[in-house]
């Protein structure tokens, strides 16, 4: 019987989410009821009721928040609501030469929205999995790699995908942006692998050495309004430098975490730390500087034995170490090819000693505040986008699935 | 004596009158069961004639069908193709006729001012296969290799060797995988972008000059049409974005992807031209055509000449007007190349460019009979007739 009614519900279900597409286009009210909301940010609620409308949502409450008179009725009995969960270092199906112009090793204004593919399977499976914005950064293999920018999940072309053009600047320590670079010595230049850095050492070099271009050229503009204008790439540096452009600086190893975080101080900005693999080490250091730490795929070192890449030394408590000294942090899948779901990586977080809340809000408000985007998605509040996930379960159970998902009041993926 | 004088005058009017113009070689009279002057593409109709003639004269096309003056019909070389029908020449949007090496400048990535026009020879044997093929115009497009390869000219077979019609026409662009090269800027897709956004910027701007950013200036005035090479998605949206900002609709060359933008393409006013098709290609590759047509979208092929009349037909096929197939590959390309009024047609005026079948091109059972380039027979046979025995011509034409 309990079968049968679940079936029969999850009918109804999937024939107002189908129904919804289109009444959402004629500022139809849709209510979804007896759920057990979790909001983001806040305490879960039980028995709870989602009114959404337009694409936006427009109230939510308990049992007691009266719906809409001529508001079409969703029952989500035994359902758990959620916002969209956002995935703040997400990688593209690009190539990794598309994500990557080689030809110099600072190029801080190329544009990673330039070769978005909205088709890539890579948006559909985050989409199935829950996930309705994600945050795309150019690759790891220049110091610094480009414009990153923040996308839902859905759509036909980039431009009506995007959220924020022009999100962060990306700057990458460690080896990668050195590895297989060979020095000239002579002979024919015939290759793009003879390229500066060739070092970790060099790599600091040049990223110094840009910020140092950008500091003059914004002493220069401001002396001589009447000089060239700077180069496109030193133009981002300097936004960067008046604070105006998040810097997310790619540092896994504990060296490259420090290093990151004295270059900033040196040129006076502030950076979100990526790939944060080693931030247990410095978790004092970042609780200090209250820098906030992405941290890729924190299930790796447990799902795959180790996630050690670039000379670190993942922990699978490092979550926990974070929460504990108070660090802000946000669970992304990041780099790392076998990353899990980004749900899942949230679960693992919580198995290794994060609190349940804490582990949902490092996937929803949490990256929507590192976005600078919190008024508009993360959370489920009135006047948000009406981005949500509707599961079978509580969310952070192995069994939950992700039964709808839905961008802008819309259903953009079914599952059954 | 003076009665002699006054006779060498009279005589000297008389061929004046007969020509405007004093003629190097003898006027010649084509005559044909039917003859397409100019396909209609979607709701324009063609123009045909029933049982006509063109008169040639210095390598175009003088006079169509009852147009044509008395004397001039009697004093022309009549080549008669019978029940034949002859229609305008094949037009190869863009090819680099096998040259690729000598039509993309390897060490820099940005050469809009090259001139492909340099690189051309009118003795290469490629010239060869297309006036079997129909082929009696193409665009001489730089490779796919750099972003900004150089401009395009226009030329044409001939009998023993090719010519250039126009040395200046087009600006051939690439943001395809090719023009991405790892030993080189750009190696990436969004440094492409970049790249072409720079550089249009500073064009735009006026702050920099040379003849590099002249040539970008030209394709944003509208004076030189832009082909574009751009494949997937990302590459065609980038041609879109890039022509949407510095105001200009590209031709994009390759487009296999054009089905994902088509809405786009279409409220762009961009072209497509695509690569020849075959048999063996997916089902929604040989249905491009008759979508982008559905949307709004001019397009035509080019790639392979010998396969210029099977794509058609095969268009055909999967969905496509007969109508808008034959101007796929005459009027359409020769509009996208800028050359309505000299290639593409058979209007007084345009080049005496054509193709004799026996029957419609379209049906490929039909037998090609000649490919005239120039107002020469390039391929084929040209039965001769005696002018004297010229046979009635209706000429109420027809249309």
């Amino acid at each position: 019987m309990t079968r049968l009614l679940s079936i029969s519900t999850l009918r109804t279900c999937t024939l107002a989410l189908t129904l919804t597409a289109f009444a959402a286009a004629q500022q139809e009210v849709t209510a979804y009821t007896n759920a057990t909301i979790l909001p983001g940010g806040k305490p879960a609620m039980s028995n709870a009721t989602l009114v959404v409308s337009g694409g936006k949502v427009i109230a939510i409450g308990g049992s007691d928040l009266k719906v809409p008179d001529g508001a079409k009725v969703v029952d989500c009995n035994g359902k758990t609501i959620t916002p969209g969960l956002i995935d703040a270092s997400f990688q593209s199906g690009n190539t990794a030469q598309d994500l990557n112009e080689q030809s110099d090793e600072v190029t801080p204004h190329l544009r990673v929205l330039d070769s978005i593919d909205p088709e890539d399977p890579r948006f559909q499976r985050a989409r199935n999995a829950g996930v309705t914005t994600v945050h795309v950064m150019p690759g790891t293999r220049n110091v610094i790699g480009g414009l990153g920018c923040v996308l839902k999940t859905h759509g036909t072309d980039p431009k009506e995908m995007v959220i924020k053009e022009d999100a962060s600047m990306r700057i990458v320590m460690g080896a990668e942006p050195s590895m297989s670079n060979r020095a000239i010595r002579g002979g024919r230049v015939n290759s793009m692998y003879y390229r500066r850095p060739t070092s970790r050492m060099g790599v600091i070099w040049a990223v110094r050495r840009a910020f140092y271009d950008a500091k003059e050229a914004l002493t220069k503009t401001q002396g001589a309004p009447g000089d060239a204008p700077p180069s496109p790439g030193t133009q981002v540096l300097t936004q960067v430098l008046q604070g105006k452009l998040t810097v997310v600086t790619t540092a896994r190893s504990e060296q490259d975490l420090r290093t990151a975080l004295r270059i900033a101080d040196e040129f006076g900005y502030k950076t979100v730390i990526d790939e944060a693999q080693d931030a247990y080490m410095v978790a004092d250091e970042l609780a200090g500087k209250k820098a906030v730490v992405m941290l890729g795929s924190p299930s790796a070192e447990a799902v795959g034995g180790s996630a050690s890449a670039d000379g670190s030394a993942p922990r699978a408590g490092t979550v926990a170490v974070l929460a504990q000294k108070g660090v802000t942090f946000v669970i992304t899948t990041g780099t790392n090819t076998a990353a899990l779901p980004l749900i899942n990586e949230a679960m693992f977080a919580v198995r290794n000693g994060l609190g349940p809340q804490q582990a949902l809000d490092a996937i929803t408000i949490e990256p929507a505040k590192l976005l600078g985007l919190s008024d508009r998605i993360g959370s489920l509040a009135p006047g948000k986008d009406a981005d949500f996930v509707i599961w079978s379960q509580h969310p952070l159970d192995p069994a939950a699935v992700a039964e709808s998902v839905l961008i802008n009041g819309q259903s953009v993926s079914q599952l059954r | 004596m003076q009665i002699l004088n006054q006779r060498r005058t009279t005589g000297a009017l008389l061929l004046t009158a007969l020509c405007a113009t004093p003629i190097a070689a003898q006027d010649v009279l084509v005559q044909a069961s039917k003859i397409v002057v100019a396909f209609g593409a979607g709701e324009t109709k063609s123009t045909t004639l029933e049982n006509s003639a063109l008169l040639i004269r210095d390598g175009k096309i003088a006079f169509v069908g009852t147009d044509i003056p008395a004397e001039a019909r009697r004093a022309a070389r009549v080549i008669d193709y019978g029940t034949a029908t002859i229609s305008p020449g094949f037009v190869l949007a863009a090819t680099t006729l096998g040259r690729d090496v000598d039509l993309g400048e390897g060490a820099i990535a940005f050469t809009p001012d090259l001139r492909t026009a340099e690189a051309f020879d009118p003795w290469l044997e490629q010239l060869e296969q297309l006036a079997p093929a129909g082929v009696t115009a193409f665009g001489l497009v730089p490779s796919a290799r750099n972003v900004a390869g150089g401009i395009g000219a226009v030329g044409k077979p001939g009998k023993e060797r090719g010519r250039l019609l126009a040395p200046e026409v087009f600006v051939g662009f690439s943001v395809s995988s090719a023009a991405r090269n790892q030993e080189r800027q750009p190696t990436s897709l969004m440094g492409a972008h970049q790249m072409l956004r720079e550089s249009f910027t500073e064009a735009r701007d006026g702050v920099k000059v040379g003849p590099d950013l002249a040539v970008l200036r030209q394709v944003m005035s509208g004076q030189r049409p832009a082909f574009f090479y751009a494949d997937t998605f990302a590459e065609i949206n980038a041609v879109l974005e890039i022509g949407a900002s510095f105001n200009f609709a590209p031709v994009i060359l390759g487009a296999g992807e054009s089905d994902r933008v088509l809405k786009k393409l279409a409220t762009r006013g961009a072209g497509v031209v695509l690569n020849t098709l075959n048999p063996k290609m997916r089902r929604a590759e040989l249905e491009l055509p008759a979508k982008l047509t559905k949307a709004g979208i001019p397009f035509c092929f080019a790639g392979r000449p010998e396969l210029l009349r099977m794509s058609a037909a095969l268009a055909v096929r999967y969905g496509l007007s007969r109508n808008t197939a034959s101007a796929a590959l005459t009027r359409t390309p020769s509009t996208f190349l800028g050359q309505q009024a000299n290639v593409g047609a058979l209007r007084s005026g345009c080049g005496a460019d054509f193709v004799v079948y026996q029957g419609d091109f379209l049906d490929l059972g039909a037998r090609h009979i000649a490919t005239w380039v120039d107002g020469k027979l390039a391929h084929g046979t040209a039965p001769k007739r005696s002018s004297k025995k010229t046979r009635t011509i209706n000429s109420a034409g027809g249309r």
